[in-house]
């Protein structure tokens, strides 16, 4: 398969995405657009989260912290300045910032700027830390976060939370930044920093030898990282039109962890993959939820609760049979579609011709 | 083994598939069925608050079943005590389930997550325990059957005023967003009727799941209050009424409804003797026929509860309340019913007599004081607030 054909089939890729895309928005009800809407910003904060863990090897749990830095930054600037007054009925709102209001755009990029700018202040000296310590190092940071938004009454409106954010209904917000992001992330994978993330991951010591500035490079990923968690954080706020400290609660990360995991440590198509199943299948095991009956007869399993339950035995199961998650470290490549259907295509002449099967 | 288990996985799906289809072939064969979704954290952080309001709001369509002579039928959405999966839940039950009104959430947060959807779809929805003011403000179709934060904070303020304590101290839960507003309200209602501006003499601030408060007791037992507000979780407040005990503190505590659970008794043991604190409902004097109903049903449905929760309570009325709503609306349509609940008066609760007001709150006036007495919660006093 040469370049030409490659770049061919990618344009084919997009454009289907994006027909997609359009139908979508015009024929499917908000149900569906929210689940779909969710399905690309976990796939955004999927991908920061596998760009720090899975491809430069860090350990990191703060993504809930920088997700907050996003979302309360386009909350704070994006909400109608006449508003402000009934949200922070409590306390008035800081005096310098209430008279401030940014667009969506520029809200959501200025808090990927403050969120990278963190992530170059606390990993100046947590990133020399190595494994389960720099994950505790990263969680803790979160936790900080969450408890500093709690009691800065005048900025945030602690715990009560701001709402009225202007909500984002069609696809085109999420998805555009979603496949941004995924373009952005294969093209950095695939460029020397990409590499050098890849050279760390394996080994520091032979990384290093190879003449890799260790620190720079985990510094540079934790930053890209950060910048894309509160991406994803922003959206996340602009979606639910309100935010609270509760929600960043370091669980939250979890969610993601579990993305990834499940997807493949390390492989981009994994984690959109899973950022999809994650999302959809708990929404599509809601009718476990549901009472039923066979019969007439109800069944006790059926109640609320049954959903987490199944969906939890289907991860552990994924996870007994696919010890590095579904994708591994491979990608979807045309050149391993193209493998496939070769694969199968001769399997069928040969079962034809009889001869003994392939595996 | 890996072709047994995907077997076995199709099998499952394929089944899950059928049981789906069949489930929705039922509801598309009887259209007179008009539909109330529930939208309610029955898993997660909020669970155990989200179950008791899902049990006064079944008993409630277990004893009034039909409307307009259709049956009702509940459409419960678990929302998972999580604002993104709230959401979904509430777009699922407006979308998918086209159901007529909406009942819920435990939980302020998540009901403010779901108000944008139902203002944009025109989908009225009753909240029954979210006190938080933001919930229907600035929102035509959220509604609530409960009192709110600033009545429940003048009401305790009240209370302390008319027993004679002249100098306060708070301390608050800093991270719930019902805590921090009960003591703004509290503060100012005490500092107005006390006419001082010092009567509360210490703030101390503590988060969920804190364990030791001796630096915020000793702050406040030197400043020596009378009386000490503290509202917030159960546990933590349990635990501060006994280190502030063990610290030599004598003043008397004094909180909100979120105390009423058999669990405050557990960890405060005789520690929280004493206690005082506001809420909805008292299951021992109801206040009017459909309260002795309530209280008789629900100890017959529910026999392994101690007491009836307030919350269970509340869950009722807004049933109660949607159904007399539609009614009056003569028909299953949401905008129609909207107005109805809007137009609500002098509405005989269980938990009182309910007015919806412009704001869409319900206006309540009617207070129930409570304390804990040789282990258990006693009725003490009702306070009415013109």
């Amino acid at each position: 398969m040469n370049k030409r054909t490659k770049l061919l089939l990618n344009i084919a890729a997009l454009v289907v995405v994006i027909l997609f895309i359009i139908i979508a928005n015009e024929l499917f009800d908000s149900y569906i657009k929210r689940i779909l809407n969710l399905c690309a910003i976990y796939t955004i904060l999927g991908l920061s989260m596998n760009l720090v863990n899975g491809f430069t090897g860090l350990f990191s749990l703060g993504q809930a912290g920088f997700m907050a830095i996003g979302a309360y930054t386009v909350a704070i600037f994006t909400v109608p300045i006449e508003a402000r007054s009934l949200i922070f009925y409590l306390k008035p709102m800081n005096a310098f910032l209430s008279g401030i209001h940014i667009p969506f755009v520029p809200a959501l990029l200025l808090g990927g700027v403050i969120a990278a700018l963190f992530a170059w202040l606390i990993g100046a000296p947590v990133l020399r830390l190595r494994g389960d310590y720099l994950a505790i190092a990263t969680l803790g940071f979160s936790e900080i976060i969450r408890i500093v938004f709690t009691n800065a009454q005048t900025i945030t409106n602690g715990a009560l939370g701001i709402k009225n954010i202007p909500t984002i209904s069609n696809l085109w917000w999420t998805w555009s930044i979603a496949l941004l992001t995924i373009f952005f992330m294969i093209l950095l994978i695939h460029s020397s920093y990409g590499r050098a993330f890849k050279a760390i991951r394996e080994d520091e010591i032979a990384a290093e030898a190879m003449g890799i500035g260790l620190f720079k490079h985990k510094v540079i990923s934790f930053m890209i990282g950060a910048f894309m968690a509160a991406i994803g954080g922003g959206l996340f706020a602009a979606l639910l039109g309100t935010v609270d400290p509760k929600q960043f609660y370091f669980t939250l990360t979890y969610n993601f962890l579990l993305i990834i995991v499940l997807g493949g440590m390390g492989s981009i198509s994994g984690t959109i993959i899973s950022a999809f199943i994650v999302t959809g299948g708990l929404e599509w095991l809601r009718f476990l939820d549901e009472p039923m009956s066979i019969g007439g007869i109800n069944i006790a399993l059926f109640r609320p609760g049954l959903r987490m339950v199944v969906f939890s035995i289907l991860l552990m199961i994924v996870v007994l049979f696919y010890r590095n998650g579904l994708m591994g470290q491979r990608e979807i490549t045309w050149e391993a579609i193209g493998e496939f259907f070769k694969k199968l295509r001769t399997r069928k002449t040969r079962n034809a011709k009889g001869g003994a099967k392939v595996e | 083994m890996k072709k047994i288990l995907s077997v076995l996985l199709c099998m499952c799906m394929s089944a899950s598939i059928l049981v789906g289809c069949g489930g929705s072939k039922e509801a598309a064969a009887d259209a007179d069925v008009i539909k109330i979704g529930v939208f309610e954290p029955l898993t997660g952080a909020n669970a155990a608050g989200g179950e008791l309001e899902v049990e006064g709001m079944k008993l409630a369509n277990k004893l009034y079943p039909e409307v307009l002579g259709k049956k009702v039928e509940l459409v419960i959405a678990d929302n998972k005590s999580d604002k993104a999966e709230a959401t979904t839940a509430a777009a699922r039950l407006i979308e998918k389930d086209k159901v007529s009104a909406i009942l819920g959430s435990w939980g302020s947060s998540l009901s403010i997550a779901a108000g944008d959807l139902v203002k944009n779809n025109k989908v009225p929805a009753i909240g029954a325990s979210c006190t938080n003011p933001m919930v229907t403000q600035g929102n035509d179709y959220y509604f609530r059957v409960c009192f709110l934060d600033p009545f429940q904070g003048t009401v305790m303020a009240n209370y302390a005023f008319k027993q004679g304590y002249k100098k306060a101290a708070i301390i608050q839960e800093v991270s719930n967003d019902y805590a921090v507003g009960l003591a703004k309200f509290f503060t100012d209602a005490f500092v107005k009727l006390t006419g001082d501006e010092s009567s509360i003499v210490e703030v101390g601030n503590y988060n969920t799941n804190d364990q030791d408060f001796s630096g915020i007791l000793t702050n406040i037992k030197e400043k020596n209050p009378d009386v000490i507000f503290a509202p917030g979780n159960f546990t933590e407040s349990a635990l501060i009424i006994k280190q502030a005990r063990s610290l030599g503190i004598t003043a008397p505590f004094i909180g909100g409804d979120t105390w009423e659970t058999s669990e405050f008794i557990q960890v405060g043991g005789k520690e929280v003797e004493g206690a005082v604190l506001s809420t909805f409902f008292d299951d021992t004097a109801p206040a009017n026929d459909e309260a002795k109903k309530f209280v008789e049903e629900y100890k017959k449905e529910y026999p392994n509860r101690e007491s009836v929760a307030a919350v269970s309570a509340l869950g009722y009325d807004a049933y109660i309340l949607t159904l007399k709503a539609i009614e009056t609306a003569g028909s299953a349509d949401p905008q129609k019913i909207r107005d109805a609940i809007a137009a609500t008066k002098d509405f005989q609760g269980v938990t009182g007599k309910i007015t919806i007001n412009e704001q869409g709150d319900a206006d309540k006036n009617t207070a129930v004081i409570k304390t804990v007495k040789d282990g258990k919660f006693t009725y003490l006093d009702t306070v009415v607030i013109e």
